[in-house]
């Protein structure tokens, strides 16, 4: 399962994970996302952050081949997106929890296993551990509190250990001790070489990824670790450089 | 397509809708009720009480046949009496005092002939047209009577099945396959207009689950609970389990005990395809809906259509002929039509007017399948 990148020896790096080309995403004469290019090395997390309605979770569905982009292209894995097949070695949560209420937690679990073709008992122990669950396996989720439907939508996206995962803002409504034990399964993930992209709409969970992208109207204004981004924009706090990096636009407009 | 993920997705909808009471309800209790109730008021149905008064205006020659219509109304269990004249009859049925007036005067014609004025309330009119020919009934009795000539009967054969005045034998074709269409299209539509809102749909298409495996899965799930319902609604309408009495209750029967000729298992085959239909139905109309309500707005213009136009309330051939081209598109038609010649003509699989109906049935159900599959897109969920 571990797979531990070695830097070749010219420099170059192992293959990109995930790469997007001049996505453009248009509704109507809205840009959603607006010609967004990069190159995503495996076994990282990266946080995309950027306010409500920045263009996060259409740029995501684009990665994800959810969506026809207007222009450019998305691969994920050396795959052209979309790509069914692929599909099945990406895990996807949803901004909504996208989980059935009328079926019990250990229910929606086999299911999308059993869809993922992960077969039983053990992928749906596993991750009713990874998000402390197991006491509430047999509960219908339609009575669970909302931060526990999040940690069922996170554990239907790890279901069948997916070497990329998208996590459209995952700890929304999820308690501070429960966000610090995903942040840790998060990072063992990279360390076994998982790609990791999370959508963020707050400041405060940034410096546990290892690159950020802040998204303003559908582009990429700057790209960086918190510390270089801090950095470029001559100020410790992370707000105010999204602020002076180009994200007032948005405030003063 | 993969067997694995199909299961999967019948599975899903299996539990969910084994957990939904309402839709349990909705599935088994219901039609049974319904069609329990329609089948008691069709069958028991009253024959009108007449409360007569008559007004004779034609002297001797209306007193002698006014005396012998109304020896023939006493006979068939009305009450009849005298008044003066036109005005105190119709103040007679103002006050509900009586339920129609017979007003006999000399006719036109000479030799004299007898004109005959029934009178009614007119705010019933079903109703005054059942008093109405009660008393026809009489006049043909009691004319029978006063000239002493016989008249001819007239009686009934039919070439399929044999004559019969139970009305239900032809409305419970009618209302088996209206209630799997109505219910599965509901409960397909409900569920999958949820699949749509509630983010599973995008999910699932962020899976390798193809769209066709999804409508496969949906068919399933739902076909095995319509096959179900039709199961037991046909065991409803042709049962006939007496239950002798006991001690202080009555004895009785369960079920309608409709007489059919041919075999369940056809008429069987008939409502399913029916219902697989109304799945795809359900999931086609669920992108254009975006509350649980429109899902029932749907009805006035999907449903009720067919209801008027497939032999259910009215007889497909008294339809007017501008609207038979409408007819001849209505998937419900099909399966009224192929559930009445399995019942009523026992028809088998070599009959061509049931392949007919069996065939428009797959290729409709197939057809909707295909544009249901079709808005299974990744860009609509
Ligand atoms: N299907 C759609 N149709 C029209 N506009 C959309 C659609 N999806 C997203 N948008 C618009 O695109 C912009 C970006 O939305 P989104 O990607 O959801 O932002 P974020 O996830 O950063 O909050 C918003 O202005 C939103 O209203
Ligand atoms: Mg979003």
């Amino acid at each position: 399962m571990a797979l531990h990148v070695e830097p070749d020896l010219d420099g170059a790096g192992p293959p990109p994970a995930i790469r997007a080309h001049g996505l453009v995403k248009s509704f109507g004469t809205l840009r959603a996302v607006d010609d967004v290019t990069f190159d995503l090395a495996p076994g990282r997390i990266y946080g995309l952050l950027g306010p409500n309605g920045s263009g996060k979770t259409t740029l995501i569905r684009l990665l994800t081949g959810l969506t026809v982009p207007t222009a450019g292209w998305a691969e994920v894995l050396g795959t052209r997106m979309p790509s069914r097949p692929n599909l099945g070695r990406i895990g996807y949560m949803t901004q909504t929890d996208g989980v059935y209420t009328a079926l019990t937690v250990s229910e929606n679990l086999h299911f999308f296993g059993a869809v993922y073709g992960v077969d039983g008992g053990e992928p749906v122990e596993h991750a009713l551990g990874i998000v402390d669950l197991a006491g509430r396996r047999s509960s219908i989720v339609g009575t669970l509190s909302g931060g526990q439907r999040r940690r069922l939508s996170l554990a239907c996206a790890l279901i069948h250990r997916p070497p990329v995962l998208f996590l459209d803002e995952p700890t929304v409504g999820v308690d501070p001790l429960l966000r610090v034990q995903f942040w840790a399964h998060f990072r063992a993930l990279t360390d076994a070489g998982t790609t990791i992209v999370v959508s963020s709409h707050v400041m405060d969970e940034a410096d546990r990824c290892d690159e950020l992208l802040f998204v303003r109207s559908g582009t990429i204004i700057a790209r960086g670790t918190g510390q270089e981004i801090r950095v470029q924009a001559g100020t410790a706090d992370l707000e105010q450089a999204f602020l002076r990096l180009g994200g007032n636009v948005e405030v003063t407009r | 397509m993969s067997r694995r993920r199909i299961v999967a997705l019948f599975r899903r909808v299996v539990s969910e809708i084994r957990r939904d009471r309402p839709s349990l309800a909705l599935l088994f209790i219901a039609p049974i009720v319904i069609t329990g109730l329609v089948t008691f008021i069709l069958r028991e149905s009253q024959a009108p009480q007449v409360t007569a008064v008559v007004v004779n205006l034609a002297g001797p020659r209306g007193l002698a046949v006014g005396n012998a219509l109304e020896a023939a109304l006493r006979t068939d269990g009305a009450t009849v009496s005298d008044v003066a004249d036109e005005a105190a009859a119709r103040a007679a049925i103002a006050d509900k005092a009586a339920s129609v007036g017979i007003v006999l005067r000399p006719g036109a014609a000479s030799g004299g002939s007898l004109d005959v004025t029934v009178i009614t309330n007119g705010l019933d009119p079903s109703g005054d047209v059942a008093q109405v020919s009660a008393i026809q009934r009489s006049v043909l009795a009691a004319a029978t009577a006063a000239t002493g000539t016989a008249i001819p009967a007239v009686n009934h054969a039919t070439v399929y099945g044999t004559p019969t005045d139970d009305p239900v034998t032809t409305f419970a074709p009618a209302i088996v396959a209206f209630f799997a269409y109505f219910f599965v299209y509901i409960l397909t539509g409900v569920s999958f207009l949820r699949e749509r809102t509630g983010g599973t749909l995008e999910r699932l298409m962020a899976t390798p689950v193809t769209r066709g495996e999804v409508v496969l899965g949906y068919t399933l799930g739902f076909g095995l609970f319509a096959t179900i319902q039709v199961a037991v609604l046909l065991l409803w309408a042709l049962g006939s389990l007496h239950v002798g009495a006991l001690g202080p209750l009555p004895a009785f029967s369960i079920g309608l005990g409709i007489s059919a000729s041919g075999s369940p298992i056809l008429a069987f085959l008939v409502v399913v395809l029916l219902a697989v239909g109304a799945v795809s139905l359900g999931i086609f109309l669920s992108t254009f809906a975006r509350t649980e309500l429109q899902i029932i707005q749907f009805i006035p213009i999907v449903l009720a259509p067919q209801f008027l136009l497939s032999g259910v309330l009215f007889p497909v051939s008294s339809l007017p002929s501008i609207l038979q081209p409408l007819v001849a598109i209505m998937p419900l038609n099909y399966a009224v039509d192929g559930l009445r010649q399995v019942f009523i003509r026992g028809a088998d699989l070599g009959v061509p007017a049931l392949q007919l109906d069996l065939a428009v049935l797959g290729i409709v159900a197939a057809f909707f399948a295909t544009i249901a599959a079709l808005t299974i897109r990744r860009d609509v969920v």
